[in-house]
């Protein structure tokens, strides 16, 4: 039996009602996601833009937008006292027990999330001061050294800093009170390749202090390069996970293959046709069970696929539609 | 080793579907915040629905509108005669609705003009920049640095005595508003990406003007010009007051304020009183409309959805 | 060939992003440009794409100098070079479908009803009718990239900057997007300059003809 999870995600489902007037149906963002991070473990959760692993994040830290609604439950910590159901919780709780405690979120372009008139400095200890209640300026340039920030570094305004450097101190502020999930999400967009490695690099470290990273991102490089377990999400499902070597080096699903297929080094091929619009999946699972049936070269039904979504457990590995033979 | 199955005891709930923003707020209900503005919007429709249609239709279908009656004179408000009669016998309730619907035809009419010319004032100011930007952004100033009221009064002493005056008194001097609105916007618009797109792909000014700002700029601009619309029903009614509005033989709310001065003073406050009335409850709901679309137009609230 | 010469250009005054740079796109190839991120590699494609005046040195275009920037170089010369930026979303009117996104450097120059041009490009770049007729937030980043391209090489631009065109895009958006650019190189002799931070996507672009800055 593996050991307790710190994120279990249990067929978390989250839809988005567009306007009635708009005729179609509702937004499949995320269906069904069974999703589970032990400590240790960074797991990298990848597919293209808009196929819904960032609105996967916002879920679970109860950032959705009012037209959302959700199904399925998220728990953090379970088992244990103090086990949390975040898709049931309300934002009093969230944001006094969960967000920034329990669970620390790196956003996107780090830079945009800092305050322009305030120091790095003065900005994580403010966030020293809401999280712990106090603040000494030895824990905070502790923990800057931890990412790789000088006491200097901190001295400077966010537009003083680089893109590598910004992200740093957004990382630095999620550890702040050592939360024992870190969520990153796009964590490495625009920064070149040696922050990106750099940043990827710092997430590593976490999981080695036996933390939790869910790490999201379309940089299956960035992903490739750290991550200890992988789940490949596409229109809305996941439909690959498993241990990041593994499912990297022999992908069972046709969508993960040709993801691998498509990097610059391992051949440049992109995977034929369009992801399917997030309000027609509901009408195509009806009609072919798989989502990727569309541009895939097998046939919903006939093996190697057997045109069920659902995500179905070998050994460690999990898969969609395409048992491994 | 940890049951993880156990959380199963629970099952059914977790199956049925739930509003994020519910869940958000702790409550069974909705957040309540989005009901509150849809009632207030449905009140100010409704109070401004019923305005319009009663200074459209009753000055209309009644027999006798403008009729003197010195048998009449300062009745107090009774079942014949709602809103009372005023000094020279005519009946209030039907004199005030015509006369508002005179001010409101002047109101839009002049912030129609205000905004149009706003609109293009700022449009071009904004677009072309450097020193045409300059040259009209200080003839706005100018006009903002005069009071409306008394530019108002040199035009309307000028051409004394005519509807238009007062119209292009009004929207002469409440353009400038609406064209700063519109200049910041443009300002803000035409250095975007997809300005420089088209610009790369070949794309004029006139184009740029016409496809991509003046799109864009459309919901600002009618919203500074409906949140003009009550003001201009009070410089209309300042004006007229001022016996330097409507010819007097117009029944306009500032002209029967004007009329009625001298009735109060013999304890006839219902002349006053029902006419400023209605003045009030229009500017209200007009401006009670315009809170709830402002709210709309913010750009933070448009995005619902980001996937 | 497009080439900057000697080119200074900056954005606060007295803090110039490029200093003296020379650079050289040569017609109907790929040249790549890596470079740490602020290195002025998005100020160079804006100069080249005539959006933004250097503060001196020139632009040259097949050998002749372009003076000025923006509206103030005539229509012709700016349609020879297209452009495509990093994020798809800001760079397309959200009141825009993509039909009108794609066809929009057509309509202003005075072509009324370019729908054939526009099958082609739709056809090129993997778009097809059903995505055309949709409203930018109804289409993901990748499908507004391949918008993205299809408009910027409308009016059969000489040359193209791509300005890290794949930047948010996944593996496979990304591969299919480099596909097209090489169709253009390989058919229409465009020249392309391929501006990115990621070296191994620009060595499996551009070959060996990669500049590091």
């Amino acid at each position: 039996m593996q050991e307790p999870p710190l994120l279990w995600l249990d067929d978390m489902s989250v839809r988005f009602e567009l306007g009635r007037s708009r005729g179609s149906g509702p937004v499949h963002a995320v269906t069904d996601a069974r999703v589970r991070l032990s400590p240790g473990q960074v797991l990298a959760l990848v597919g293209e833009s808009g196929c819904g692993k960032s609105v996967l994040a916002s879920a679970l830290l109860g950032l959705l937008p009012s037209n959302a609604w959700i199904r399925g439950r998220a728990w953090l910590h379970p088992g244990t006292d103090e086990e949390v159901e975040l898709l049931s919780s309300s934002e009093h709780v969230l944001a006094r027990r969960v967000r920034g405690r329990r669970i620390g979120l790196v956003p996107q372009s780090a830079a945009t999330h800092l305050t322009p008139v305030r120091t790095a400095r003065d900005q994580l200890a403010e966030t020293f001061r809401e999280l712990r209640g106090r603040v000494d300026h030895g824990s905070v340039d502790e923990l800057a050294g931890r990412v790789g920030l000088a006491p200097a570094d901190l001295a400077h305004y966010p537009h003083e800093l680089s893109g590598g450097m910004a992200q740093r101190v957004a990382v630095a502020s999620a550890l702040v009170a050592d939360p024992s999930v870190v969520i990153a999400d796009e964590p490495t967009t625009g920064l070149d390749r040696p922050l990106v490695d750099r940043v990827t690099d710092l997430l590593g470290e976490l999981a080695d202090r036996n933390r939790g990273v869910l790490l999201i991102t379309h940089d299956l490089a960035a992903a490739k390069r750290v991550a200890t377990h992988v789940a490949v999400m596409y229109a809305s499902r996941v439909v690959e996970s498993g241990p990041a070597e593994e499912v990297f080096h022999r992908p069972w699903h046709p969508y993960t293959k040709g993801l691998l297929e498509a990097m610059p080094e391992a051949g440049f091929q992109p995977v034929p046709g369009h992801p399917p619009a997030l309000t027609e999946l509901a009408e195509l699972e009806r009609e072919w069970g798989c989502v990727f049936c569309l541009r895939c070269p097998d046939t919903p039904g006939v093996a190697p696929c057997n045109g069920d979504p659902a995500l179905v457990e070998y050994g460690s590995r999990s898969v969609a539609a395409h048992p491994p033979c | 080793m940890v049951e993880l199955d156990s959380h199963d005891t629970t099952a059914g709930e977790h199956r049925s579907w739930r509003s994020a923003a519910r869940v958000r707020a702790g409550t069974a209900r909705g957040t309540g915040g989005a009901a509150r503005a849809r009632l207030r919007l449905g009140a100010a429709v409704s109070v401004l629905a019923l305005l319009v249609l009663a200074a459209l239709l009753v000055p209309t279908l009644s027999s006798a509108p403008g009729t003197v009656d010195y048998q009449a004179v300062r009745l107090s408000p009774g079942p014949e005669h709602p809103f009372g009669t005023d000094t020279s016998g005519r009946d209030l309730f039907v004199r005030s609705l015509a006369g508002l619907r005179v001010s409101l035809l002047v109101a839009v009419v002049s912030t129609a003009v205000s905004a149009l010319l706003g609109t293009a004032v700022g449009a071009v100011s904004g677009s072309l920049g450097g020193w045409a930007d300059r040259l009209l952004m200080r003839v706005v100033d100018a006009v903002n640095a005069v009071p409306h009221l008394l530019l108002g009064i040199v035009i309307v002493a000028l051409y004394q005595g005519t509807v238009l005056a007062v119209v292009l008194s009004i929207g002469l001097t409440h353009w400038a508003t609406v064209a700063r609105v519109v200049r910041s916007e443009v300002l803000g618009l035409r250095n975007r990406p997809y300005v420089d797109a088209a610009v790369s792909s070949g794309a004029g000014r006139w184009w740029v003007l016409r496809k991509h700002l003046l799109p864009a700029i459309v919901p600002q601009a009618a919203l500074s010009a409906v949140l003009l619309v009550p003001h201009a029903v009070f410089h209309e009614t300042a004006l007229s007051f001022l016996g330097l509005g409507l010819p007097p033989h117009l029944a306009s709310i500032g002209n029967i304020l004007s009329d009625g001065r001298e009735g109060v003073l013999l304890g006839a406050w219902w002349i006053v009183a029902f006419p400023a009335a209605l003045l009030v409850a229009t500017t209200l709901s007009v401006s009670g409309i315009a809170a709830v679309w402002r709210d709309r137009v913010v750009p933070t609230r448009r995005s619902e959805l980001a996937l | 060939m497009l080439r900057a010469r000697e080119v200074v250009a900056g954005y606060d005054r007295g803090r110039a992003v490029l200093d003296r740079v020379d650079v050289v796109v040569p017609p109907g190839a790929v040249r790549g440009l890596a470079g740490p991120s602020g290195c002025g590699k998005s100020t160079l494609a804006r100069v080249l794409a005539l959006l933004q005046r250097p503060w001196s040195g020139t632009v040259e275009l097949d050998g002749r100098p372009v003076r000025g920037a923006r509206y103030s170089v005539p229509a012709e010369l700016r349609t020879a070079v297209g452009i495509v930026f990093q994020q798809p979303r800001p760079a397309v009117d959200p009141r825009m479908t993509l039909r009108q996104v794609v066809s929009e450097p057509l309509r202003a120059r005075g072509i009324r009803r370019p729908w054939r041009r526009v099958g082609e490009l739709a056809e090129l770049t993997g778009l097809n009718d059903e995505l055309l007729d949709r409203m930018p937030h109804e289409v993901s980043d990748g499908q507004l990239q391949r918008a993205c391209l299809a408009r910027a090489v409308a009016p059969r631009p000489r040359y193209l900057i791509c300005d890290e065109m794949t930047g948010m895009l996944d593996a496979s958006t990304t591969a299919a997007l480099v596909r097209v650019v090489g169709e253009l190189v390989n058919e229409e002799g465009t020249g392309v300059l391929a501006i990115s931070h990621d070296e191994p996507l620009l060595l499996a672009w551009a070959g060996d003809d990669v500049i590091r800055w």
